[in-house]
Parts: structure tokens; C-alpha cells; sequence
């Protein structure tokens, strides 16, 4: 409730500047609406250099040619979007700062018991002013300059632009090219921030890079852009998102993650997206328009994409790998999980082009409620791929009879060396499971969240350790009222 | 009336002028179909990549050949059936020419009591209402734009009716694609009903002469009442340039069953789609098949199986083999609707690869919607397994021996699933006949 | 001249080293059991021995009948009389058994120049073997060891080995997953093949097939190495202390 009046307020607020931005360059919002002035207002106020804003115009300039060619292929069902009815520069705003726990709303601190998030990471979550003695920003200092000496560099990709150019040129829009995709194209001309990383040749980077910064991120908006590079020889593993519930007024989001992997390295890349989902009536929720892909550029490079998508009313996500060096390695591990009216269309692309190339796709999908999950993918094997395999394993359970659970896979092989395996599996959780769960003393809310623990249990566990603890929480909090 | 046009698109120009009128048209609802088929051609055209159901088999070199209506073409006169053509123990033989029936060719068509055997053009002049609950219904125009060409010039085809709780009998459909001195098209229109409780086994060769390129674009529609249980079992061996577009759709009551099996072996560019919509509860579907490509034969399976009601089985094994420069495609979505609990559908796609050069494309789609049910599909493509054969090595094959012995076992698993003995023997033979003369 | 001879062999895995100079000498007429622990390199052994391909022989030799055994194609060491009953033989779908042994067994007799056995004669030649290893009848309609369970696999492959007559048979853990009453049928199998010109070589973790299948020599393998042979009695001595002093050694 709070939110909407806020939301309405800020709306308010924005139209008053509607005629008199482009001179106004001070504000701290861009009006409604997308145009070639919005592109450069936001180039503007992040200071871009000449060859950013140019960027992002031939993005603006490809995705208006783009107008029909937003993607409809996706099971996914939702009221036609009106590009210029949405903002697309707005400064972060501060949280309102509260000063103790007993003002937060009681709701959002029980999913925080379920998650066993700690008590800190609670009230900084939630906007509570935090004793210095406990502020983990300092704790984040501290490995921000530890990482500085190693050489790894790890900043807004919006510093990037203005510290290393050089990188950000050669490696922008390498792995998904400005005109990509509609909603990659939009990210292109529009994105506002997002995490820069650059792990140096032959560093083993010794922490989970945003485990200990995730709760203090800035408010990276609506598009979102990272990018991670990973020189020959190193290893980097990123965390992105936040099992606590997320809340954001921006209905439309529109990431896009490039992750390149040089010769030998690796790149771990987990996800949990926990976005408003919407109200039990499917009513609200964020729509959450994804374009993530690695380059695995490299020989023995490898790229592990691991996801835990709970949140969101739409979600539209496909991780990819593209397998250019010889013997590299992509990985995806996904678990979907809907509720209510929630509707994700998510998956990968393993794309072989070098010889030798591996790759492994688990998928598990858990549909409740009045929802629709489609796992949707692609392996592509061409004709230089001599010796490729791929293995896939796409698992859909079923909870209640009002919901969908849909499987497309695509497999394209060129190379008779090649070897590709699918296989997939629908049913609903086992009435002999269910009952010796019961039987042994378990409701049946604590014996579902077992099982479908259990079903899950391949992609969680290549969750970083504290991340998988809560993810399994999470889970099970998903699905809550989902049964009996 | 005829459109004129996107509609003679891929056709030489005045394709629809040259057929002049088609049978049935001066009943309305004939006529309608027709315009119908006509109004969605000219809004969307031949499907192209961008087709999502046809992003694999795209139509767009048809453009290019000027195709006259079969019909039309007067210096066509086969007089014998092909030599490749197997002969079936105990079938009653109907041979039709470019989708037309040739009573010369043919056994009697009315030596069956309880067995009617028509021609689609006979019937839908003479008594179009006994037409009416299938024609249209079954294979409707609206989502498959190969049915709707079929729609918009359908002309003859064969039409084969049984009484209730008939006992079974074998029919061996020989289809002849013969093209004379230009490239030419035919759109068969062939209905199936088969009676509560009756029985029948229907065999389909279809095969071309050598000559110039053909379009064999034929439209089967199937309705099984209450426990009919109808075997229909399928090959394609079309001449090297000659197209075949088949459409299947079948409609099953309750406890009624469908076993099919196709056979791809070849053609320019071939596509079999069978659909099968389970709307009785307890019906059971069986489709499986093999392919088999070399040179640069384009062969695509469709499948897509409905079940719209409780208790349904659906079962799909489909093998492929691929040599050459060929491209196999394997496409089969299971819907399984709300209602439909209990359910059991089961899918398995593997092909196999003789060499370097071909493509294999494929799949397999599942779309869920009722929780108590039972739903798998795998898919694989690869080489042989080297394990397997190092083990028949092992025991002193050589690594040619052993190769054969391993490709003919890959393809008869699919094979053995034909339950009719006769049938079995027959394609087993076709299957192995290949691989002979690919010296596999 | 020994039937097999195998000198300072050495081979790899994917760069790791998995036998590490293994020698061992083999007449025709004798029976030799290989013990040691799991992964110590056995079923490697017998792999290299059958010719699967995968592995690095780095160095050795290995002479079967006074030829290069390594430079044989497996089909050709299977025609020479090498036989390897296969600790996990491999499921093959659509490959009749009754297909798939009428043609070995005609591959072999053609290499010896001899006709080719007609259908009768197989059959009854294979309901003969089948009686005497307790195999119904109806498995070698089936699709080659798909379904069967552990013990009929190994009933199937030593079934094989009858049929094939080989000169030199090697079992690796064929006693694995085997009743009592099975691993007696499948003993009686191979004793029944031995004799002057043959050869086994019995690869095994336990003791207990050694009690049907006597060996004439009893070798310790662990590490890559044979760290100790013996005569028959090896085997009780290692049944009754196991394995942890080699280990240690090796």
C-alpha cells in the first residue's frame, strides 16, 4: 500500500519536470518515455565519454527498427507494454532510515526468520540505522582494498567507463551484440549500472565477489549491466541477487550480463531473483526481461551458470555458453519455481563451436498454484564441433492441477563426432513420498519443502555454501500455500 | 469463384484457373472450406523459417517450381505398379496415381462386406453428407497451412468407411507419384472412419517414378469411435526430387487405439506430421518410426499428440539414421490438458549418424497442464556407441560386421514395435534393404 | 613358450598412471587368479588385454602366442582366441543374442576356415551350453544383456565363452553379483573349458571363486604392481589378512 502511494507520488513529482529536462540537466529524473534526448540525459549524468554515448545511441537507433520484433515465442502471456509510458532515469532514492526492527513490517521479518538471514544483514535489508561497531560496509572496505592488491577490479561498470576504458571498449557488447535482442538492444541504449569485474591472468580470486557486498548494493535500477571478464588462468565465482524478497516500483527490468572466459579460466555465476512476484491474484510483480551469455573464449575455459528463480511475475531468462575454445565447458543449473500467477519462460544455449566441447544442462522446474514454467533451450552443435557432448536433464513437478509445466527443448547437431542426450520427466510429487513424510511425524507444508528440497537438490548444492542454506529456505517459503 | 493471386504461389501461374471446377463446389459448405483453406493461404503464405511449427522445414525453394496441377497433365498413363512396391500377404491392394484412384490397378473396391471403399471425388459429388462430420474437422485449415493448401484444391483421395464392430481386414494403399513433362502437384483428401468396435489394418507405400519433380501434398483425416483400433503403418520412398507433405490428424473415442509406424526413406524434401487428439477417455496412441537419409534428402517426423481426457496412453519410439549430406528433423509436442489426469506419455527420439555431412535437428516438447500424470521424452543423436562396439569386437566381429549388426539393431527396435507380423517382415525388409545399399 | 606373455607394462589414463610395470607370464594350460583391492589397475589389465581403446600404453609389451598382442585390433585378438568375459557387459537395444552369437560364432569359424553353422546346429549347440549354465532357453531371444539381471549377464558371458572355445579366457570380477548356486554353475562352466591348451586369467577381490575355480598361481595386485605371487594358498592368506599390508607397501 505504502509503496503504491509512494510510487504515485514520485510519478507526480517526475511529470512536473516533463517540459523542462533536456536543459535541465541537474535533475535528478528523466521524464516518461524513451527518445534519443533520454539516451544522452543519461550518458549525461553518468558523465560518459563520447564513444559511450555513441553506443548507446546505435543501440536506441537498432532497437526503434526492433519495434516488431519483440520476442513472442516465449510462453508467456502479459498486457503489451508501452515503452513510453515507462522511466528510464531516475537517481537512486534513499530508504527512509528506521530506527529499530519493531518498526519494520512484522510479514517481511518472518521471511527473514524463515531464511535465517542474520540479525545485521535484517536490519540493514530493511533500512535500520546500523551501530558502526556492526556496519559491514566496513567489513566490505576491507575486501574491496584486498581484492585492489591482487589486482582484481571490481566496481560499477559505470566507474569502468571512466577508469578503464580500454576494457570496457574491447569487451561491451562482445558477447551480446547491440542489436541481440529487443529487450538487450533496449538495456544497450538505457542501462543506468551494474557490476564491472576483471579478474587479472592466473588469480584464483579467494571470495565469492558480492557475498559480502550484496546487501549493501546500490540500487542499480531497472537495467541492470554487468560484465566479467576473466584473463587466462583464473577463476572467479560471482553472486547476484538476494534471497530476501525484493522489492522495486519499475515494473520492467531488463539486464544484461556478458561474462568472456580466456584461455583457462573459469567463471561461476550463481543467481537468486526474488523480485515481487505479484499478489495472490497475479495482480502487480515485476516483469523481469533477461539476457545473460558467456563467451567461453578460451581453451579449457569454462562458464557455470547457476539460478535459483523464485521471484518475478515474468520471467523471460535463457543463461547461454558460447563454446569457442577448444575443450571448454558450459554449465547450467536452474530451479524455476511458480506460484500464484506467476510465468516464467527460462532456459539456456550451449552453442559448440570448439572441438571437444562440454556441455551439462539441469533443469528443474516446480510448478504451483495458477502458474506457468516452460523450461525452453537450445543446444547447437556445429560442424567444426568434433568430440562435443552435451548432457540435459529437465525435470518439471507439478503442485495442484490449475498450473502448467512445459518443456521445449531445440537440439541442433551438425557433427557426427558429436554426442547430445536429453531427457525429460513431468509428474507430481509421489503420494507414497508424501505419506512416509507424514507418517513420520513431518505437516505436509515441511514434508512438500522436503521433497522438492530433495528434487532440487543437484542445482542447489552448486550454490556457494551460505547461499544454498538459504535458497533451500527459500524454496520452501515459495510454495507456501501452494498445498492442502 | 477462385482468389487469384498469393494462392498460385508456389504454383505455376493459373494453377487454380487450370483445375477449373472442383467437385463439391456448388455445396455451400464444400465451398466454404475451400474459401476458407484460400483466405488463410493468401494471408500467410507457404511457411516460411520464421514459422515456429516449421522453423526447421521451411517451404521457401517451393516458390521456384512451377508446379501444374496433377490433374491436368495428359501425358501421364501408368500402367503397372512400380517393382519397388512390396506386396503384403492376405492386403487387399487400392493404387491410386497422383492421389487419384486407378480401379485398372487396383483389387475390387467393394470385395469386403462392411468394408465401404470410395473415391474422395465420387463421394463428395455424390453424396457429400456422409463427408460432412470428418471432412475438415479433423484436419482443421486454421493452424496447418500444408492441410489448408490441401483444402483449397482437394479433389479426389480415397475414402475408406467401416460398419460397426468390423472384423479386421488389411488394405495395402499404394500411392504413385508420376510427373510427366512439367513438375506437377496433387492434394489428396483421404477420410478413415472406422465404426464402434470395428478393426482395420491399413498399409501405405507411397512411391514415385523417376521423372521430373512432383508435390504430393496429401490430407488424412482418421475418426476412431468407441474401441475401434485402427494399425495404419506408413513408407515414403519418393523419387530423389519429388516433395511429400502428408498430414495425419486422428480423432480417438474412448478406448479406441491408433497404432502407427512411418517410414521415411526419402525424397527431395519430405514432411509426415501426424496428430492424434485423445478425446475418450482410455484411448491409447502409438506412433513410432524410422528414418533413414543419405544424399540431400530433407525428412522431417511431426508429431503432436493431444490428450484432452483422463486415462490416455501415448507412446512414441522414432529412430533415425543419416548419411550423407542429409537432414533429419524430428519434431513431437505431448499436450497433456487440465482435465486430462492419469495420463501416461511417453517419447524417445534417437538418430544416428553414418558419416560427416548431415544435420540432425530435433524437438521434442512437452506441455503439461494436469499434476497426475506420467510424462517423459528423451532425445539423443550421436555416433554409434563405442562401447558397444568394442564388446562385439571382443568377441571377434570385425569392425564392419559389427557396425552393420549395430545400425540394423538400432533401427529394428523401432521396427519390432509393428505388431502386425506380415507388416513387420515387410518393413524390416525395406529397413535392411537400405542399409544394404548404403553398404552400411 | 609362455601362451601370454605380458612385460613391464605401463599405461595411462588421461595422464594418470594406472599400471606401473606389471610383468606376468602365462602357459597354456594354467590358470592364474589376479587379487587386489578396487582400483588398483585389474580391470585395466584385462582391457588392455581385450584392446579398448582410451588408454596410454606408455611402455611393455604384451605377446599372445608369440605375436604383438597390442598391435591387434580387438576383433582380430577375439578371432586369435583371446576371450574377455566383461565385468559390466554392455546392454545392446535391437541386437537380437541369438543374432548377435550366430554371428561370432561364424566370424570365428570363418577365420579357421571352417563353414559356417547352420541354424539347426546352433541351436541345439547353444540349448546344450544353455542347460549346463542354467540359462532359460528364451534369453537369447532377447535383445543382447538388455534386461538381464547381474547373474544372468554373467552366466551370458561365460555362455559366450564356451561357445567362442577361446585360448586364452580372462574373467574379470565374473563372481560379482553372483549367488552361491550361480557362481557354482559359472565355476563348472569354466572348469569344464580347461585343459592343456588353454588359459585363464581370473581377476577378483574375493577369495571365494578361487574355491571353485583352483588357481595354479595366485598374483597380489595393488598400485599398478603385482606386489606378490603365490601359489593357491596366497588367496586364503589374503582372505584371511585383506589387503592393508600391500597397500601400504604399494
Amino acid at each position: 500500500m505504502a509503496a503504491s502511494t509512494q510510487t504515485a507520488a514520485a510519478v507526480r513529482e517526475v511529470e512536473a519536470y516533463k517540459y523542462g529536462f533536456v536543459t535541465d540537466i541537474e535533475s535528478d529524473r528523466a521524464p516518461k518515455g524513451l527518445s534519443e534526448d533520454i539516451v544522452r540525459f543519461i550518458s549525461a549524468k553518468k558523465n560518459e565519454p563520447a564513444w559511450m554515448l555513441e553506443w548507446r545511441l546505435k543501440a536506441y537507433r537498432t532497437w526503434l527498427t526492433l519495434a516488431d520484433d519483440e520476442p513472442a515465442w516465449a510462453k508467456l502471456h502479459y498486457p503489451k507494454i508501452d515503452y513510453q509510458e515507462s522511466y528510464y532515469y531516475a537517481a537512486p532514492k534513499q530508504k527512509p532510515k528506521l530506527n529499530s526492527l519493531d518498526e519494520v513490517d512484522p510479514q517481511l521479518l518472518e521471511t527473514y526468520k524463515k531464511l535465517g538471514i542474520p540479525l545485521q544483514e535484517q536490519q540493514i535489508l530493511s533500512g535500520v540505522a546500523v551501530d558502526a561497531v556492526f556496519d559491514s560496509v566496513s567489513v566490505a572496505t576491507t575486501y574491496k582494498k584486498k581484492l585492489q592488491e591482487m589486482g582484481v577490479i571490481f566496481c560499477p561498470i559505470s566507474e569502468a567507463v571512466q577508469t578503464h576504458p580500454e576494457l570496457v571498449q574491447k569487451y561491451l557488447g562482445s558477447v551480446v551484440p547491440v542489436a541481440d535482442n529487443f529487450f538487450a538492444t533496449l538495456n544497450s541504449a538505457v542501462f543506468t549500472d551494474g557490476s564491472f569485474v576483471y579478474i587479472p591472468k592466473g588469480l584464483r580470486c579467494p571470495m565469492e565477489l558480492s557475498t559480502y557486498f550484496r546487501i549493501n548494493e546500490k540500487n542499480t535500477g531497472q537495467f541492470e549491466r554487468t560484465l566479467i571478464i576473466a584473463d587466462e588462468g583464473s577463476y572467479v565465482s560471482y553472486l547476484e541477487g538476494c534471497t530476501a524478497p525484493q522489492r522495486d516500483e519499475n515494473q520492467l527490468h531488463a539486464a544484461v550480463v556478458e561474462l568472456i572466459a580466456l584461455d583457462d579460466a573459469e567463471i561461476k555465476y550463481s543467481t537468486v531473483q526474488n523480485w515481487y512476484p505479484g499478489d495472490k491474484d497475479g495482480k502487480g510483480g515485476i516483469y523481469n526481461f533477461v539476457t545473460k551469455r558467456g563467451a567461453c573464449r578460451g581453451k579449457n575455459s569454462k562458464i557455470m551458470w547457476t539460478q535459483v528463480e523464485t521471484g518475478s511475475a515474468i520471467t523471460w531468462k535463457y543463461p547461454s555458453c558460447i563454446l569457442q575454445g577448444d575443450n571448454s565447458v558450459g554449465e547450467f543449473y536452474s530451479v524455476a519455481i511458480t506460484n500464484n500467477h506467476q510465468q516464467a519462460d527460462t532456459g539456456t544455449k550451449m552453442i559448440h563451436l570448439g572441438k571437444n566441447t562440454r556441455s551439462k544442462i539441469i533443469s528443474k522446474g516446480i510448478s504451483a498454484g495458477k502458474s506457468s514454467n516452460t523450461y525452453r533451450g537450445l543446444v547447437r552443435i556445429q560442424g567444426k564441433a568434433d568430440g562435443a557432448r552435451n548432457y540435459t536433464q529437465c525435470d518439471s513437478l507439478l503442485i495442484g492441477h490449475t498450473c502448467g509445466a512445459h518443456t521445449v527443448p531445440y537440439i541442433e547437431n551438425r557433427n557426427p563426432t558429436a554426442q547430445t542426450e536429453h531427457e525429460a520427466t513431468t509428474s507430481k510429487i509421489s503420494e507414497d513420498q508424501l505419506f512416509y513424510c507424514l507418517q513420520r511425524g513431518m505437516n505436509t507444508e515441511e514434508a512438500v519443502s522436503l521433497i522438492v528440497n530433495g528434487f532440487c537438490k543437484e542445482v542447489l548444492q552448486t550454490l556457494p555454501m551460505e547461499f544454498a542454506v538459504e535458497a533451500q529456505k527459500l524454496v520452501a517459503i515459495s510454495l507456501e500455500g501452494s498445498v492442502g | 469463384m477462385v482468389a487469384t493471386g498469393l494462392l498460385d504461389h508456389p504454383f505455376k501461374e493459373g494453377y487454380a484457373a487450370r483445375l477449373g471446377a472442383l467437385p463439391g463446389a456448388a455445396h455451400a459448405w464444400i465451398d466454404g472450406l475451400r474459401q476458407t483453406a484460400r483466405g488463410i493461404l493468401n494471408a500467410s503464405g507457404l511457411p516460411g523459417p520464421k514459422n515456429e511449427a516449421w522453423k526447421f522445414t521451411p517451404l521457401g525453394e517451393l516458390s521456384k517450381i512451377p508446379f501444374i496441377p496433377a490433374a491436368t497433365a495428359d501425358d501421364i498413363d501408368v500402367r503397372e505398379v512400380p517393382r519397388g512396391v512390396p506386396s503384403i500377404p492376405g492386403a487387399q491392394r487400392v493404387v491410386l496415381v497422383n492421389g487419384v484412384v486407378n480401379t485398372a490397378l487396383s483389387d475390387p473396391l467393394d470385395a469386403l462386406p462392411g468394408l465401404r471403399i470410395e473415391s474422395f471425388k465420387q463421394l463428395l459429388v455424390r453424396e457429400p453428407q456422409t463427408l460432412k462430420p470428418f471432412l475438415g474437422g479433423i484436419a482443421s485449415s486454421g493452424a496447418l497451412p500444408l492441410a489448408a493448401l490441401n483444402a483449397a484444391y482437394m479433389a479426389d483421395g480415397l475414402v475408406i468407411m467401416t460398419a460397426k464392430n468390423f472384423a479386421g481386414a488389411t488394405l495395402h494403399i499404394v500411392s504413385i507419384g508420376a510427373a510427366g513433362a512439367e513438375p506437377l502437384a496433387f492434394h489428396p483428401r483421404n477420410i478413415i472412419a472406422l465404426e464402434t468396435g470395428a478393426r482395420l489394418t491399413v498399409v501405405e507405400t507411397h512411391i514415385g517414378l523417376p521423372g521430373q519433380s512432383y508435390l504430393a501434398n496429401p490430407v488424412t483425416e482418421i475418426s476412431l469411435a468407441d474401441n475401434a483400433s485402427l494399425r495404419r503403418y506408413v513408407s515414403v520412398a519418393e523419387d530423389a526430387d519429388a516433395f511429400h507433405f502428408a498430414t495425419t490428424s486422428v480423432a480417438l473415442a474412448a478406448h479406441s487405439s491408433f497404432e502407427t509406424f512411418h517410414l521415411g526413406l526419402g525424397g527431395a524434401k519430405v514432411r509426415q506430421e501426424v496428430r492424434a487428439a485423445l478425446n475418450g477417455a482410455g484411448a491409447d496412441c502409438c506412433m513410432n518410426g524410422v528414418y533413414a537419409l543419405t544424399a540431400k534428402q530433407h525428412h522431417d517426423l511431426t508429431t503432436v499428440v493431444e490428450h484432452h481426457v483422463p486415462h490416455g496412453t501415448s507412446s512414441q519410439l522414432v529412430k533415425g539414421v543419416v548419411d550423407g549430406q542429409s537432414h533429419g528433423v524430428f519434431q513431437g509436442r505431448i499436450h497433456v490438458a487440465r482435465d486430462a489426469q492419469k495420463t501416461d506419455a511417453r517419447q524417445l527420439h534417437k538418430a544416428l549418424f553414418l558419416s560427416k555431412g548431415p544435420e540432425v535437428d530435433c524437438k521434442p516438447e512437452l506441455e503439461i497442464f494436469a499434476d497426475d500424470v506420467q510424462c517423459a521424452h528423451g532425445a539423443a543423436t550421436g555416433e554409434l556407441d563405442r562401447e558397444h562396439l568394442f564388446y562385439l569386437m571382443a568377441r571377434g566381429l570385425d569392425r564392419d560386421t559389427a557396425r552393420a549388426l549395430l545400425v540394423a539393431g538400432f533401427l529394428d527396435e523401432a521396427v519390432a514395435t509393428i505388431s502386425d507380423e506380415n507388416v513387420r517382415a515387410v518393413f524390416s525388409d525395406m529397413v535392411n534393404g537400405w542399409l544394404k545399399r548404403r553398404g552400411v | 613358450m609362455a601362451l601370454i606373455d605380458i612385460k613391464d607394462l605401463h599405461v595411462s589414463v588421461q595422464g594418470k598412471d594406472i599400471l606401473k610395470g606389471i610383468s606376468l607370464s602365462i602357459e597354456a594350460g594354467e590358470v592364474h587368479a589376479i587379487m587386489g583391492p578396487n582400483g588398483t589397475g585389474k580391470s585395466t589389465l584385462s582391457n588392455i588385454i581385450a584392446g579398448r581403446d582410451g588408454y596410454d600404453i606408455k611402455s611393455g609389451s604384451v605377446t599372445y602366442d608369440g605375436q604383438d598382442l597390442l598391435a591387434m585390433e580387438p576383433d582380430v585378438r577375439a578371432r586369435a582366441g583371446v576371450f574377455l568375459a566383461f565385468q559390466y557387459p554392455v546392454e545392446i537395444p535391437g541386437v537380437s543374442t541369438s543374432a548377435f552369437l550366430k554371428s561370432a560364432i561364424n566370424t570365428k569359424r570363418r577365420a579357421e576356415g571352417k563353414p559356417e553353422i547352420d541354424a539347426m546346429e546352433f541351436l541345439k549347440l547353444v540349448k546344450a551350453k544353455n542347460k549346463a549354465l542354467g540359462i532359460p532357453d528364451d534369453m537369447i531371444k532377447r535383445p543382447l544383456n538388455v534386461g538381464f539381471s547381474g547373474g544372468e549377464k554373467k552366466r551370458a558371458e561365460v555362455l559366450q565363452m564356451t561357445l567362442l572355445e577361446p585360448r586364452f579366457a580372462v574373467l574379470d570380477e565374473t563372481d560379482s553379483g553372483l549367488d552361491i548356486d550361480a557362481l557354482k554353475v559359472v565355476s563348472d562352466g569354466v572348469n569344464a573349458l580347461r585343459g592343456a591348451t588353454r588359459a585363464f586369467l581370473v581377476i577378483t577381490h574375493y577369495q571365494r571363486l578361487l574355491n571353485y575355480i583352483v588357481p595354479d598361481h595366485v598374483h597380489v595386485m595393488a598400485g599398478g604392481r603385482i606386489v606378490k605371487s603365490g601359489g593357491k594358498d596366497l588367496a586364503h592368506e589374503l582372505e584371511a589378512e585383506g589387503y592393508a599390508k600391500y597397500l601400504a607397501a604399494a
